[in-house]
């Protein structure tokens, strides 16, 4: 029996739908720019998430649009011009929303699945 | 544009997508930081180059569609702004400017929000003031070329008057003067007005001559008026014209009333006209009848009429009163009985008819004017220290390559921000002053109703406050920048300094001058209000209620029925519940009684008439004294028994007995009075046949003095007869009860009863008509004490900003002084004394201030002079302690430098 490489679709629809919450969260700590942004989601996951340039830009425009998230052209010392991100307080409140959510989803495959946090 | 631009337009427009520029830099960006963390990772640049590169290539740029589409209307919105700013460069950074200068106040609310309300609320102020002003004293009167009106007054030198009623004949030869272009005088009876079916009423009347309206230039808006030319002066058949306001609360405004007859005292009249909106000439007058005598007919000695007169084409008011001055001369030699000292005086229509305001009004001005100003000095100290302490910012920036231009425009623009700040707040304050004022004005101010913003003097306000705000925010700054820059670096704490705390100081003696001003004027006010309230009138009266009666018409033309029913209506009250005492009285206190002449039995009558002496004469009833607390100082006051058929009796005043009856007993003493009526008000029942000799009164009691003239003048000799022997048809009853609302209804109660066709006109107490007398210097007392307080509080807030900045900047200097062994307490002293020394000499200016005005506060002061030194003093008390208080942070700050601390600053 030839192993089968797992079947990822289901995982990459979790990971799409969690973008919107991995990017409120890092933006809720401090104003981030797109490619810190990119970086700390890279970095903190390990590698194992990670947005390609058009997604994650696509991503932080449609969350500026629909007022969860605000951008600033700055220029901070020593440093370039760049945009930075910033949390509203819509935004907040649907963090806290979607974090409850994603907390109920985790516990609920864990319990069922025996998925477990590695 | 970079290389990672170009490849990002490439890599969209592989797909399709026409991104935003601002999304291409920030793609752009994105791709130069991999490329950097690359580099940074020991990646070589060609790699590092194809790793980001990679990242766009892995990308989709379709996803961004949406996003591209929705930026495409900003697009073309920023495509007009670089139009813009390609057009007219300044205008987009004078924008900035602004936009930069709306930030900082921002940030530093403190200083914005001080500067906005002192300027704001300094033009509300004076623009309102102004406004009142305006439409109070400036505005023309609403009649045909109000200027040429004057009115027409006796004056006496001998008994200091200066404003007396004239007589009816002296007026019939004033107004044959060919300086006069025509002249109208009236009388005030007191009018009932009766109609079937409804209460009667009494109504604010003059009798007139018929030429008045046509003098004014004043048209009916209904009917016919008075008729006008021929012998319209004086005629017997009774005619009359209503106020609009009588004929819309009284008749509904029903057109069929003129041509109507109304019943007048008792008397038919045919209603001629109703006058316009809003005419009450002279003075709030509902009803003006045509006069039905002939004015030579009368006395020249009798002083009640009052007279309106236009000017000849061409005479000035100088020479119609040299010419009018000339007939009264000539009218004393000729007329010396009657005539002697009485002189006569000619008052411009305006003046008159503001009175006590024009002068009051004028002072109020000149004391927003001054808060204005102390505002403004207020704002250029701020905006002085803010340049100052932003010296070193200013040099640095420039020093760094800012231009200028850059610079000033940016200066120009926080300047601007803060006068247009404080614009808005004036237009607010004015606009929602007025109103208020309009409608809660305490005292009736005349014309003050037709008031309305006036757009001239917010505009001069408002133009004051730019004026002020671009002038101190921009010339230290400019000066900054032109001549002191080179050493600005290493010297802001002094040169420039040193010079700019001259300034300082100048606008803080300037801030205290004009406070000290404003408190020196409100204390002046206060003072006067004082001395008119502790005034002595001799009555203990300010709970009694009075109301005004008048037994008129067929009902009562025997004079006796009058003096009964006065009477009767007396002890009526008295039974009522709750009455303590009644009276009734011809003159309250404050008002002058007739003055007649009289002679003192067994004393040679004098050689000429005019020589007799002469007193005031009042008719009051038994009870008056007692009702208003009046001491009996001997013999016995007024009884129901004084009545026409008893002996004729008086009681006089103290002043009377004193002056005229000498050290002997007044009690039992005789005096002669020839008085037999007074016109038609007043009827001595004593005086039977005019040919027998006339009655002597024995004089059975004397009392306290009661102030019978206006305040500021002397009370004169005083003789009272028993109303029921000299009767008036009209009477003040006055009443001394448990409460107003039982003396109101028993007053009620005994009308009914005694006489039930006259009317119960508004009833006051004593209390509140003596404070309506001193209303008008008593509004001007208060707002003048709210000016000199804020004032004071903006002199105070000058010099502690003034002191805090100098203290700030002299820390070396401090600091040095303390190392050589000055003690903290040497510190706190040069601080206080640099205070002291300011508000000294500020106090110096404001008295040489208040000496210019001086002619204008004399006007509405009372028994105080404008150099009163208990004023000056507490005025400068005031202000010295406000300068010391302001002094205390910043002396305490010196006395706390840090020797070490202090020489480390530069």
């Amino acid at each position: 029996m030839t192993p089968r490489p797992p079947d990822r679709t289901a995982v990459d629809a979790a990971k799409k739908g969690s973008a919107d919450l991995l990017i409120l969260a890092l933006v809720d700590e401090r104003a981030l720019h797109g490619y810190d942004i990119a970086r700390q989601i890279e970095a903190r996951s390990a590698g194992t998430l990670r947005f390609t340039l058009a997604s994650l830009y696509e991503t932080l425009y449609r969350l500026e649009e629909r007022g969860w998230i605000r951008g600033r052209w700055a220029e901070r010392p020593g440093q370039r011009r760049r945009r930075y991100y910033r949390i509203t307080a819509a935004g907040r409140r649907m963090l806290a929303d979607q974090r409850e959510e994603w907390g109920r989803f985790i516990a609920a495959l864990t319990l069922v699945a025996g998925v477990k946090p590695a | 544009m970079t290389e990672w631009h170009a490849a990002v337009r490439a890599r969209a427009e592989r797909d399709g997508v026409d991104l935003p520029s601002a999304t291409v830099d920030e793609l752009a960006l994105h791709l130069e930081d991999l490329y950097e963390s690359a580099i940074a990772d020991g990646a070589s640049p060609a790699s590092a180059r194809t790793r980001a590169l990679a990242a766009l290539d892995e990308s989709a740029m379709s996803v961004l569609t949406r996003h591209a589409a929705s930026h495409a209307r900003r697009r073309a919105v920023r495509r007009a702004e670089d139009t813009a700013r390609a057009a007219q460069g300044g205008s987009l950074q004078v924008l900035t400017a602004i936009r930069i200068a709306l930030r900082q106040f921002r940030h530093h609310p403190g200083f914005a929000l001080v500067t906005v309300l002192v300027l704001g609320l300094g033009t509300g102020a004076a623009a309102t003031v102004f406004t009142v002003v305006d439409s109070v004293v400036l505005r023309p009167l609403p009649y045909a070329q109000p200027d040429r009106l004057v009115t027409l007054w006796d004056t006496n030198h001998a008994k200091g008057l200066a404003h007396e009623p004239i007589s009816p004949v002296n007026f019939m030869d004033y107004r044959a003067l060919p300086v006069f272009k025509d002249a109208a005088a009236w009388w005030r009876p007191a009018v009932n007005l009766a109609d079937p079916g409804e209460d009667p009423v009494r109504v604010n009347t003059i009798e007139v001559s018929g030429n008045l309206f046509d003098l004014l230039g004043v048209r009916p808006q209904l009917g016919p008026g008075f008729p006008v030319g021929g012998a319209s002066y004086v005629r017997n058949d009774p005619i009359a014209v209503i106020s609009d306001r009588l004929w819309r609360t009284r008749y509904h405004a029903d057109p069929s009333l003129v041509g109507r007859q109304l019943v007048l005292s008792g008397v038919p009249y045919t209603i001629a006209g109703v006058m316009p909106p809003k005419f009450h000439y002279p003075d709030d007058v509902d009803l003006w009848q045509r006069l039905g005598w002939d004015l030579t007919q009368h006395s020249r000695a009798a002083h009640f009429m009052e007279a309106v007169v236009r000017l000849a084409d061409g005479t000035t008011l100088e020479r119609a009163s040299a010419a009018s001055n000339a007939l009264a001369l000539r009218l004393q030699s000729e007329f010396a009985a009657t005539n002697t000292a009485w002189g006569v005086r000619l008052i411009p229509l305006l003046d008159q008819q503001l009175g006590y305001y024009r002068p009051a009004l004028m002072v109020l001005f000149g004391a927003v004017g001054l808060l204005l100003v102390i505002g403004c000095l207020n704002i250029a100290s701020l905006l002085l220290t803010r340049a100052l302490s932003r010296e070193r910012e200013i040099a640095v920036r420039v020093a760094i390559g800012a231009a200028p231009r850059q610079l000033v425009t940016q200066l120009l623009a926080e300047s601007l921000v803060l006068s247009v700040g404080g614009a808005l707040v004036g237009i607010a304050t004015a606009a929602a002053a007025l109103p208020l004022i309009v409608r809660f004005s305490p005292v009736a101010i005349p014309r003050l109703d037709e008031a309305t913003i006036d757009l001239r003097a917010l505009g001069a306000g408002l133009a004051l406050v730019f004026a002020t705000t671009i002038f101190f925010g921009l010339v230290p700054a400019l000066l900054l920048l032109r001549g002191r820059l080179a050493t600005g670096l290493r010297m802001a704490d002094r040169g420039s300094s040193r010079a700019a705390r001259r300034l300082y100081s100048v606008l803080v003696v300037g801030e205290v001058a004009l406070a000290c001003a404003l408190l020196v004027s409100s204390a002046l006010l206060v003072r006067t209000v004082g001395r008119m309230m502790r005034t002595p009138l001799g009555v203990n009266a300010d709970e009694v209620v009075t109301t005004k009666v008048q037994l008129a018409g067929s009902a009562y033309r025997s004079w006796r029925l009058v003096a009964d029913t006065h009477g009767r209506l007396l002890e009526q009250i008295r039974l009522q519940p709750g009455v303590g005492a009644a009276g009734s009285t011809n003159f309250l206190p404050l008002e002058v009684g007739w003055r007649l002449p009289f002679g003192i039995a067994g004393q040679p009558a004098p050689a000429r008439p005019e020589d007799a002496p002469q007193a005031q004469f009042q008719t009051v009833s038994d009870g008056f004294f007692e009702t208003w607390g009046v001491a009996l100082v001997t013999g016995r006051s007024f009884t129901a028994f004084d009545t026409a058929d008893s002996a004729p009796v008086v009681v006089v005043n103290e002043s009377f007995a004193k002056r005229f009856l000498g050290d002997a007993p007044a009690v039992g003493r005789q005096i002669v009075s020839r008085a037999s009526n007074i016109g038609p008000l007043g009827f001595n029942l004593m005086r039977g046949d005019l040919r027998a000799p006339p009655p002597v009164y024995e004089v059975v009691g004397v009392v306290r003095d009661v102030r019978n003239a206006p305040l500021g003048q002397a009370t004169e000799p005083a003789a009272y007869f028993s109303m029921r022997q000299f009767p008036f048809r009209e009477l003040s009853v006055t009443v001394r009860a448990a409460d107003r609302a039982s003396a109101i209804n028993a007053i009620r109660a005994a009308l009914r009863v005694a006489s039930p066709n006259v009317p119960f006109s508004t009833a006051r107490t004593w209390g509140e008509i003596f404070a309506s007398r001193t209303a008008e210097p008593r509004l001007l007392m208060t707002i003048l004490l709210v000016f000199g307080g804020l004032a004071a509080l903006l002199a105070a807030i000058g010099v502690y900003g003034l002191l805090s900045w100098s203290v700030a900047l002299r820390t070396r200097e401090l600091a040095i002084r303390m190392t050589l062994g000055a003690k903290p307490s040497n510190v706190g002293a040069l601080v206080v004394r640099h205070s002291a020394l300011l508000a000294v000499v500020g106090l110096a200016a404001g008295v040489v201030i208040v000496r210019v005005a001086e002619s204008l506060l004399r006007r509405v002061l009372f028994e105080v002079s404008p150099s009163d030194t208990a004023s000056t003093a507490a005025a400068a008390a005031v202000l010295f302690a406000a300068a010391l208080v302001a002094c205390v942070p910043p002396a305490i700050r010196a006395m706390r430098v840090d020797p070490v601390e202090g020489l480390r600053t530069e």
